[in-house]
C-alpha cells in the first residue's frame, strides 16, 4: 500500500503541475481462479493477478480520462498527457463533476472471508463431482460441454483531490455445467449455474440435476404452429430479457433521445402487477455497494411502482441536467470505461403465486424456459424483440410436450403491459456490473413463429 | 519486449513440475475510443493494456496464468504457481529461444497513435452530418471510433520467439429514425487491419447515409411475416449466417471433444454442392487478419468446405493434440487475459455462379435479408438465431415492401444443405466475435445466397 500511496501522490502532483484542476484515481486489483474439468481431469486451469488504474480529471473545464495496466511511476506522464489530450477534445454541453464524497456511507459487505480459505483441493473435488454426477444421472447424457468452477476477489479504490477516498472489496464463486443429451439422432443441451460467495452453498447434485433435467426434458421437442399464444415466461427467461433492456432506464439514454421511456415519467408503462426495484443493499446481491462509481451514496428505489414509471437511473451529470439528485447509479464496468449508468441489484418484485399455480391458471398456452439471441434479436431502442426460444406446451393447466425451433416476438413495453400475474419465484441471472432478477411472468399473449 | 534470458528462465520455471510445453505471451497495446452523440464528443478514453500470459501443457491439460508485472521475480513466481496445478516429476529443462522473423503482410501507412485526436473527431463529425442530414425522420446519430496498436511476442519451449504488431481501426455509425413516437435504428461499422489510411480512404459520408437509410426504411416498415420460407441473404455482413451457423462448429474448441455436429465428418458431404467455405487469416489488411496467430504460428488460408465436402477445421495447438491434427494458424485471444483457442479470422462462402438479379428473379415468394444484425449459436445442437436488420418481402421475383423485426432460426447443418443459389458478388463485413478466448475482430463474408427454407420469426 505504501507504494500505491506514493504513486498516487506522484500522479496528483504531476497532474496539478500540468494544469489539471480536480483529479481522481480509480484503481482496481484482483485475483481470479478458473478450473475446468473434462473426463475426470483438470483440462483447464487459469490463475490471474491483475490490476489497472484510470485517471479522470478536469482540464480547461472538460473531463479527460486515461488508463494503464502498467501501474508504476513510468506511466504517470502517459496518464497525464492522455488525459489532457482527451479533455481538450471534449465538446459536449453537459458538465461532468468530480464528487467530494459524502459524510456517511451505509455498511455493505460483499466480501466473505471464508471463501478465501477454501482449499484448492476442495474446489477441484467439487468440479470433478459435478461432472461425474451430471454424466451418471441419465444414460442419455453423452457428453459434458463445460464443467467449471471459478472464484475471484477484487478491490476498488476511488480517491480524488477533492477529498473522496473510498474502498470496496468483494469476492464471488461461480460454477456452471453444460450437458449434451442424445437419443437416436437427436441432440439437446442443458445448462445450469450457481453464483455465491459462500462455498458451502454450492451443491453439485442440485446443479447437475438442473442441467440434466433441462436437456432430457427437451428430448422429442418439436416446433409448433405460428400464431399468438398465451405465455408464461419462466423466471430465468424473464430475467434475461429484462437484463437486455436495462439501458432503457438510463437517464443518459433518455436525455440523448435513445430510450423508449423518454417523456414517460409518472406514466403507466406496465401492468399494475409490475414493481421494479433497484436495491443496492440487498443481502447476497452481487452488485451491492454503499457507493457508486462516482463515490455517491447509493439508494434503494422503485423504478416502476405498480406499473407507473417513477424514476430514471442517474449519475451526477444526468441528475444535474434534470435538476435533481443523483440516484447513485454511476457505473464503470472497469477502469477502461468512462462513467456511465447502470442499475445495482434490479428485480421485478415477486408476487405470491407458485409457478405451478401460474401454469394451472393459464390452462392452455406455452411456457418459455429459455431464450437465445439476446444481443441481436432484441432492439433496446425500439423495444422490439424476436428471440429464439424453447419451452413446453401447456395443456389443461399442465406442462406437456417440449417445444423448440420457435421464436417469440413482441415489444418490451407492450409485454410489460400485458403481464397478468407475477410469480413468487424470483431468480437472478449471472452478475455483471448489475445483477438482474425476475420471477416468472404470465403474459396475455406473444407472437410465436414456428411451422 | 522482455529480455530473452528472462523469458527462457520463465519457461524453464513453468516446466519445473513436468509440463511438456510452455509458452509466454507478451502484450503491449495502446489505443483510443471516442464516443460522439448528436455531433458532440461525449467520452474519450485512451490508455495502455499491458500484461504477460503463461501457458503450460501436459498432454491434453493446460494451465494459464497472467500478470501485469514484467519483472523477472514476479514472472517466475507466476510460472511456478501455475505449474503446481500440474502434478508431475521435477524436471529441469534447458530452454533456448530463437527469434523467427516473418514478413509483414499487412503494411500500415499511417500509425493512428500519432494522429491528433482532433483529426479523428473531424472524420466522426463528417459521419454525423451525412447521417443526420439524410432525412428529417433521423432523430439521433451516434458515432463511435476506435483504433489501436497491439504489439505482441510469443515464445515457447519449442524454441520459438516471434513478434507481431496489429494495428486496427473502426468507425461505427448508428442512426435512429423516429415516426409517430416509434423508433427504429440502422447502422454501418466499417473496420480494417489498417492505420489511419482506413479513415482517409473511406467514403465516410456513404456509410453515414447508409445507416440513416436503413433506420428510415425500417421505421416505415411493417412487421415481418412468420413461418418457413425461402430467404435470400445479401452479400457482406450476411456471411454472419455461415459464421454462426457453421463456423463455430468447425472450431477445434468444439470439434476436439466431440461437441460439434461436424465432428468426424471430414470428407463427408455436409453442404450443398455449390458451397465452398474458407477461413483466411492472411487476407491483406482485412479486419480479422494478422501475420501470426496468438500462439505464434503464421496465419493461413484454410479450406473448410469444398463443393459441399467438409475438408478441414480451424485448429489450435492444444486441441490439435486431442485431434491428432496440425494447428492451422487459427489460435486467437482477446488479450493476455485469455488462454488462446481456435477461432475464426476472415470467414466466407466463396463466389458461385449466379447473378444477384437472377437470384431475386427466381424467387416467387420469400424474404430478402439485405443487412443482417448479429446472431448466436449453440454448438452442441447447431441451433442458431439471427436478427435481420433490414429485410424485404420478395414476391414474384421482385423485391417489394420492407419488413422489420425478422429473426432467422434453424440448424447449421440443415441450412448448409438448403443453400440452392450462390451469387458472384463476394464482399465482407466486420464484426466482433465472442467466445471462450474473449472478443476478437472477425470478418464475415459471402456473395448473395438463397436458402430454400428457413424459419422466419416475425409478428404477423
Amino acid at each position: 500500500m505504501r507504494d500505491f500511496n506514493e504513486l498516487k501522490t506522484n500522479i496528483f502532483n504531476e497532474a496539478k503541475e500540468a494544469g489539471i484542476e480536480d483529479v481522481e484515481i480509480y484503481y482496481s486489483q484482483g485475483r481470479d481462479l478458473n478450473i475446468k474439468v473434462f473426463e475426470k481431469e483438470i483440462d483447464g486451469y487459469k490463475l490471474a493477478e491483475a490490476e489497472g488504474l484510470a485517471l479522470r480529471g478536469k482540464y480547461d473545464g472538460e473531463m479527460g480520462y486515461s488508463y494503464t495496466e502498467k501501474v508504476d511511476d513510468t506511466s504517470v506522464k502517459f496518464l497525464v498527457e492522455n488525459l489532457i489530450e482527451n479533455a481538450k477534445n471534449i465538446d459536449r454541453e453537459d458538465k461532468e463533476e468530480i464528487f467530494e464524497g459524502a459524510k456517511e456511507y451505509k455498511k455493505v459487505n460483499n466480501f466473505n472471508n471464508s471463501l478465501e480459505k477454501v482449499e484448492e483441493t476442495e474446489k477441484i473435488n467439487f468440479v470433478k463431482n459435478l461432472e461425474k454426477e451430471a454424466l451418471e444421472l441419465d444414460d442419455r447424457i453423452k457428453s459434458i460441454q463445460d464443467c467449471v468452477y471459478g472464484d475471484g476477489f477484487s478491490e476498488t479504490i476511488i480517491s480524488n483531490t477533492k477529498g473522496l477516498n473510498i474502498k470496496d472489496k468483494s469476492n464471488l464463486a461461480y460454477t456452471y455445467v453444460g450437458v449434451v443429451a442424445k437419443e437416436g439422432e437427436e441432440i439437446q443441451s442443458g445448462f445450469a449455474y450457481k453464483v455465491t460467495n459462500d462455498f458451502s452453498e454450492l451443491n453439485y447434485k442440485d446443479i447437475a440435476k438442473e442441467a440434466v433435467d433441462e436437456a432430457i426434458s427437451m428430448l422429442g421437442a418439436k416446433s409448433i404452429k405460428s400464431g399468438k399464444y398465451s405465455i408464461i415466461l419462466r423466471n430465468n427467461a424473464s430475467a434475461d430479457i429484462l437484463e437486455a433492456f436495462t439501458s432503457i432506464f438510463s437517464a443518459e439514454r433518455v436525455q440523448k433521445n435513445l430510450s423508449l421511456l423518454k417523456d414517460k415519467l409518472q406514466q403507466k408503462i406496465a401492468s399494475e402487477k409490475i414493481t421494479l426495484i433497484d436495491d443496492p443493499f440487498m443481502e447476497k446481491g452481487y452488485a451491492s455497494s454503499a457507493f457508486d462509481s462516482e463515490g455517491v451514496p447509493t439508494k434503494e428505489k422503485n423504478i416502476i411502482e405498480n406499473g407507473v414509471l417513477n424514476t430514471y437511473l442517474h449519475n451526477l451529470k444526468t441528475a444535474l441536467k434534470d435538476g435533481i439528485e443523483s440516484t447513485g447509479n454511476a457505473s464503470r464496468s472497469s477502469y477502461k470505461s468512462s462513467i456511465g449508468i447502470s442499475p445495482t441489484n434490479m428485480y421485478i418484485k415477486p408476487g405470491d403465486k407458485k409457478l405451478d399455480d401460474l401454469i394451472r391458471e393459464a390452462e392452455e398456452g406455452l411456457i418459455i424456459t429459455d431464450v437465445q439471441g439476446l444481443h441481436a434479436g432484441l432492439n433496446p431502442i425500439s423495444g422490439d424483440f424476436s428471440l429464439s426460444a424453447q419451452g413446453f406446451l401447456i395443456k389443461k393447466g399442465k406442462i406437456k410436450d417440449p417445444v423448440n425451433q420457435i421464436t417469440i416476438s413482441g415489444n418490451f413495453l407492450d409485454m410489460l403491459g400485458d403481464v397478468e400475474e407475477v410469480g413468487a419465484d424470483l431468480r437472478f441471472g449471472l452478475p455483471s456490473s448489475a445483477y438482474i432478477g425476475s420471477p416468472s411472468l404470465r403474459i396475455k399473449s406473444l407472437d410465436i413463429a414456428g411451422e | 519486449m522482455i529480455n530473452k534470458k528472462i523469458i527462457e528462465n520463465v519457461i524453464e520455471a513453468a516446466l519445473s513440475t513436468g509440463g511438456d510445453f510452455a509458452e509466454v505471451f507478451i502484450e503491449d497495446k495502446k489505443g483510443i475510443g471516442i464516443n460522439m452523440i448528436s455531433g458532440k464528443t461525449e467520452n474519450i478514453m485512451s490508455g495502455r493494456d499491458f500484461g504477460i500470459g503463461i501457458r503450460i501443457f501436459k498432454d491434453f491439460n493446460s494451465v494459464y496464468a497472467y500478470t501485469n508485472k514484467s519483472d523477472e521475480e514476479t514472472l517466475i513466481q507466476t510460472a511456478k504457481k501455475a505449474s503446481k496445478a500440474l502434478l508431475g516429476s521435477n524436471d529441469i529443462k534447458d530452454i533456448v529461444i530463437n527469434n523467427i522473423k516473418h514478413e509483414n503482410k499487412h503494411i500500415i501507412e499511417i500509425n493512428p497513435t500519432e494522429i491528433p485526436t482532433k483529426k479523428k473527431i473531424e472524420a466522426m463529425k463528417r459521419a454525423y452530418i451525412s447521417a443526420k442530414e439524410f432525412d428529417e425522420l433521423i432523430s439521433q446519430v451516434t458515432v463511435n471510433y476506435q483504433d489501436y496498436n497491439q504489439k505482441i511476442a510469443v515464445a515457447n519451449s519449442d524454441g520459438l520467439y516471434v513478434e507481431d504488431e496489429r494495428t486496427r481501426g473502426r468507425i461505427a455509425i448508428g442512426a435512429v429514425a423516429t415516426k409517430n413516437g416509434e423508433m427504429q435504428s440502422g447502422g454501418s461499422a466499417p473496420g480494417a487491419h489498417k492505420g489511419f489510411e482506413l479513415i482517409e480512404d473511406l467514403d465516410i459520408e456513404w456509410h453515414g447515409r447508409e445507416a440513416s437509410r436503413i433506420a428510415k426504411t425500417m421505421v416505415n416498415a411493417e412487421y415481418s411475416p412468420s413461418g418457413k420460407m425461402p430467404v435470400i441473404i445479401h452479400n457482406g455482413f450476411g456471411g454472419v449466417i455461415f459464421h454462426e451457423a457453421c463456423g463455430h462448429g468447425l472450431e477445434a474448441t468444439s470439434v476436439a471433444k466431440g461437441n460439434s455436429v461436424f465432428a468426424d465428418k471430414i470428407n463427408q458431404q455436409v453442404a450443398s454442392k455449390i458451397v465452398t467455405a474458407v477461413d483466411d487469416g492472411t487476407l491483406k489488411n482485412e479486419w480479422g487478419s494478422s501475420n501470426i496467430d496468438d500462439e505464434g504460428n503464421p496465419t493461413q488460408k484454410n479450406i473448410l468446405i469444398e463443393n459441399g465436402i467438409l475438408k478441414g477445421y480451424m485448429i489450435d495447438k492444444l486441441n490439435g493434440r486431442r485431434m491428432k491434427m496440425e494447428a492451422t494458424g487459427s489460435s486467437r485471444r482477446q488479450s493476455y487475459k485469455y488462454s488462446p483457442t481456435s477461432r475464426m479470422t476472415n470467414t466466407y462462402i466463396a463466389n458461385g455462379e449466379s447473378k444477384f438479379e437472377d437470384i431475386i428473379a427466381n424467387t416467387e415468394k420469400g424474404l430478402f435479408a439485405k443487412y443482417m444484425g448479429g446472431g448466436s449459436v449453440n454448438p452442441a445442437t447447431g441451433e442458431f438465431n439471427f436478427a435481420v436488420m433490414e429485410g424485404y418481402l420478395v414476391e414474384n421475383g421482385v423485391v417489394k415492401k420492407p419488413v422489420r423485426g425478422a429473426t432467422l432460426i434453424g440448424k447449421g447443418s440443415d441450412i448448409l444443405k438448403k443453400i440452392d443459389m450462390v451469387g458472384d458478388n463476394l464482399s465482407f463485413g466486420q464484426g466482433m466475435c465472442g467466445s471462450s478466448s474473449g472478443s476478437v475482430p472477425a470478418n464475415v463474408g459471402q456473395p448473395t445466397i438463397r436458402v430454400s427454407e428457413i424459419t422466419v420469426g416475425g409478428r404477423e
